[in-house]
């Protein structure tokens, strides 16, 4: 199952959104980390961080077909340590490819989720994420990424 | 002061769980639902949780062991009872399965407890365990054991101000968790496989506070999700059930629908009474059948036909199919080959309140059996008895057929020995006369009122069944080949 358009361009607006104006590349890799911390928060409940590790593990794997430098060798057991490593290839890139690679990375991730739980559950799941940032939604659930 | 308290029961809308329970879940009750793996423990929560949960009601499910819960919301979605715009309104899922992994049983045990203070939710799921778990080395000094675990969920379910369910394989025989105690509810599912069918069953094997149904109830899992078929259950003593003597006690009769033949019934079919029609193949049972609920059509009788037999295009079953079609005869026609006699007689409980029918067509009973999942064959004969008793008390009046084996050196009825359990028989037998098969038919059995005791000759024409006069001049038909007896001057 692909993602229609009209989806992977709201996941494209919510990055534009966090990234603020005139962004550089590494606002846009903090916008792409923070966006996928709320993912966490949502998902990690429901599907457990177990889960969420997979399918992310697994978008990744399959993003770097299309974006070679994303590809982070070794272990990726160490959370903090991947994303990390994934914020410095993102800010290390010019900002519309850090943005290109990030909106494909976080589609793939959607995508995987629809093939597996169908797009009305996984849109229901996700649909606040995808808001615009309001200073109270500042507190992130961190616990999955701090494992 | 009458301070008892009064426990509400919800309504869960699992098709046949409330009457198994005896009127539906006592409110804040600890249940547990056990069974092994793929009895269908999840999608009875699931589909006991989309029912119930409300906004006002919410839902908290939390999966700990069990299949992951990308594969069970996965799998789960697929039920029509799954509503997705109750997820993360009314029904919230908490995955434990990180908490429980650490092996701190302590630590799982506090996160339930912080969850459901935090959201105050009405009705609780925790799925799903098993008490022995090989690799249980893990657990950090100071934990309680799984074993433990179980029992102290068990006892904090109960505490709180919810209706809570446990799900999960307890059922040793061996050595019963200490949780069983516990539990307010306890239901069990299994699933048991025979020669080449399934069958699932259900057993409300506690459930306090109230009564409920025994013993094994078969149910099925399809698209809508789980439907039981709770076992029919008969009444030591029907007398006194107005609704059955009242049918029973009129003096109605019913015609048939073939001429002559209310005649020889002694004025038609007493109205109540089941009648066994059982004849060799081809003999005209079907089309007999036919005429009984054709009649009632003609005369505002409405009618429902379970049909086991494949259906030939015959004039005659034309016939039937369009008063089916037109929807004044009721059908249910299987052929699946794992029924169970409660879906049956649910189904066709269901159709006849439906209908308002007075008739009802169980063609044949030889389809019948094989309908019916191995398992129960064995039992064939008491479910039918109960079968007929049902559908007695329902006041309607039966007609069932019975193949019977071309047999000439004894007299049988039918192969089940059912014959005793119908209040009337026809019987018809093939004859060879001038080197020709002719039809014969009689009346057997009219219980408690006069019939005719001769043997007809009867032939299917376009037109039905057409009786001719008493075989006089042969003797020995019933032996299948007659001799003309000597005229009598």
């Amino acid at each position: 199952m692909s993602i229609t358009d009209s989806y992977r361009e709201k996941i494209r607006i919510a990055l534009v959104q966090r990234a603020g104006d005139v962004p550089d590349a590494s606002a846009v890799a903090e916008a792409a980390i923070s966006t996928w911390y709320r993912v966490a928060a949502q998902l990690i409940p429901v599907i457990g961080a177990g889960g969420v590790d997979v399918l992310f593990n697994r978008s990744l794997h399959l993003t770097c077909t299309a974006f070679p430098w994303l590809t982070i060798p070794g272990d990726h057991r160490d959370n903090i340590a991947l994303f990390t490593n994934l914020k410095e290839r993102l800010a290390g890139r010019e900002p519309d490819t850090a943005a290109e690679a990030s909106t494909t990375l976080l589609g793939t991730f959607v995508e995987l989720l629809m093939s597996l739980i169908g797009e009305s559950l996984t849109e229901r799941l996700l649909i606040s994420v995808w808001e615009p940032p309001s200073p109270t939604s500042a507190r992130e659930n961190e616990t999955w990424i701090a494992k | 002061m009458d301070s008892k308290v009064t426990i509400q029961r919800l309504t869960t809308v699992v098709p046949g769980l409330d009457a198994i329970l005896g009127g539906g879940l006592p409110e804040f009750s600890f249940n547990l639902i056990v069974g092994p793996p793929g009895s269908g423990k999840t999608t009875l929560a699931h589909q006991i949780m989309f029912a119930l949960a409300t906004r006002e009601r919410p839902a908290l499910f939390f999966t700990v062991l069990g299949e992951p819960p990308l594969k069970m919301l996965r799998y789960q979605q697929q039920f029509s009872f799954f509503d997705f715009d109750k997820i993360n309104d009314a029904i919230r899922f908490v995955n434990l399965s990180d908490d429980f992994m650490t092996g701190n049983l302590t630590q799982v045990l506090a996160r339930i407890t912080e969850e459901v203070e935090a959201s105050s939710p009405a009705l609780i799921f925790v799925d799903s365990f098993r008490p022995i778990i090989p690799d249980a080395g893990k657990s950090p000094a100071g934990a309680i054991s799984l074993y433990l675990f179980i029992q102290q969920l068990g006892v904090q379910l109960s505490g709180w101000q919810a209706t809570t369910f446990l799900i999960g394989d307890f059922m040793s025989e061996s050595d019963p968790h200490p949780v069983l105690t516990v539990a307010d509810g306890l239901l069990s599912l299994n699933q048991s496989v025979y020669r080449n069918s399934m069958v699932r069953k259900i057993q409300v094997l506690k459930m306090r506070g109230q009564e409920t149904r025994p013993g094994m109830h078969t149910f099925r899992i399809s698209a809508a999700g789980i439907e039981i078929f709770p076992a029919m259950v008969v009444h030591a003593d029907t007398e006194g059930d107005s609704s059955v003597t009242g049918v029973l006690r009129s003096n109605k009769r019913l015609t048939m629908g073939v001429p002559r033949l209310d005649e020889m019934l002694g004025g038609g079919l007493p109205s109540g009474y089941s009648l066994l029609v059982a004849g060799p193949s081809g003999s005209g049972k079907t089309i007999l059948a036919t005429a009984f609920l054709a009649e009632g059509v003609r005369l505002g009788e409405p009618g429902v036909i379970v049909a086991f037999e494949q259906t030939p295009s015959q004039s005659w079953i034309r016939t039937l199919d369009d008063i089916i079609r037109s929807g004044q005869i009721g059908l249910i026609n299987t052929r699946s080959l794992d029924l169970s006699m409660d879906e049956v007689v649910q189904h066709l409980t269901t159709l006849i309140r439906k209908m308002k029918a007075s008739r009802v067509v169980i063609d044949s009973l030889s389809g019948f059996e094989l309908a019916i999942a191995p398992t129960f064959r064995e039992d064939f004969r008491e479910s039918l008895f109960r079968m007929i008793t049902m559908l007695s008390g329902l006041g309607v009046t039966v007609l069932l057929t019975s193949e019977l084996e071309d047999r000439y050196v004894d007299l049988r009825f039918s192969p089940y020995g059912s014959a005793f359990l119908t209040d009337a028989i026809i019987v018809q037998r093939y004859i060879e006369v001038e080197s020709r098969l002719r039809r014969v038919m009689a009346v057997v059995k009219v219980r408690a009122s006069n019939h005719s005791n001769e043997i007809r000759q009867f032939e299917i024409t376009d037109e039905g069944i057409v009786i001719g006069e008493p075989v006089h001049d042969y003797e020995g038909i019933l032996g299948g080949r007659p001799t003309r007896m000597p005229a009598s001057e």
